[in-house]
């Protein structure tokens, strides 16, 4: 039983460090402000994706479940390519063209999307 | 697509299949899937780890040959919750999955677990009825501890994957 108790806490505490869905695999620390266009778009599970296009760079940006977007306001076809999107979020910290959007700003919306 | 499949041809075939596009794109399909999983694996591993520690001398008043006709049934007939939606969240992902270490490690874990479940059957479990009053042996013992960690461990890595 104690080492099931001693795996059971090294899992737990293995998996911060190793997130790359959760939020842990993403540095808050760096904050970004995206503004772009819209390239491409997924509205997927168990995450939506926007291929963002920025001066310089194209971002993979991860976003919320499709659902939880659909129930804050945020219908697939608010992210079709050529739309002007503005994201905040954070960047993935072994994948320099990832980051995960805390929100995403559309025509002057906002949509929280933790 | 943001992530195209790229890897095995079948697991390309097997995410590029409707039902695949369907538990990706529909609204509430995924979550309900994942629901289903979630039940049915309460119910596997509950009534496996319940029957384990009963074997290594918990609730010893309650007779383990009872225990076993009341628990092992709902166990196996919970695979039929388990397998069909772990199929469907699978092929979803697939060959994102097949890169993923901690689903490996599920597999792994998930056909050792299969695999202890039938040795015990095979072997020590024919002597059940015998345990009721006396003593479990060791084999059974230690069937059990190995169903206690491979289960918690098939559940862990599951768990990780959204975090590898």
């Amino acid at each position: 039983m104690r080492a099931l108790i001693v795996l059971a806490a090294l899992l737990v505490s293995a998996a911060p460090a190793l997130a790359h869905h959760g939020w842990s695999g993403y540095d808050s620390s760096k904050e970004l402000t995206l503004d772009g266009t819209i390239k491409e778009y997924a509205y997927e599970h168990p995450h939506g994706h926007v291929r963002l296009e920025v001066p310089g760079k194209t971002w993979v940006v991860t976003l919320a479940p499709p659902s939880r977007m659909q129930n804050r306001g945020l219908p697939a076809d608010k992210l079709k390519p050529g739309t002007r999107a503005r994201v905040v979020g954070y960047p993935n910290r072994t994948d320099p063209d990832e980051m995960r959007a805390e929100r995403i700003i559309i025509d002057g919306k906002t949509t929280e999307l933790r | 697509m943001i992530h195209p499949p790229e890897g095995p041809a079948w697991l390309v075939w097997l995410e590029t299949t409707r039902l695949a596009a369907v538990m990706r794109e529909s609204l509430w399909t995924y979550p309900i899937v994942e629901i289903v999983h979630i039940v049915g694996f309460v119910v596997l591993v509950g009534a496996a780890v319940m029957f384990d520690l009963r074997l290594l001398g918990v609730s010893r008043a309650l007779p383990a040959s009872l225990m076993a006709r009341h628990h092992l049934p709902w166990a196996r007939g919970a695979l039929l919750l388990v397998v069909p939606s772990g199929f469907l969240m699978f092929i979803a992902h697939a060959t994102e999955f097949y890169e993923n270490p901690a689903f490996r490690l599920k597999l792994l874990f998930l056909a050792l677990a299969g695999l202890n479940a039938l040795l015990f059957h095979r072997g020590a479990f024919r002597s059940v009825t015998g345990w009721d009053s006396s003593a479990v042996p060791t084999t059974a013992r230690a069937a059990a501890v190995a169903s206690l960690v491979l289960w918690v461990g098939v559940i862990a890595a599951g768990r990780l994957l959204a975090y590898l």
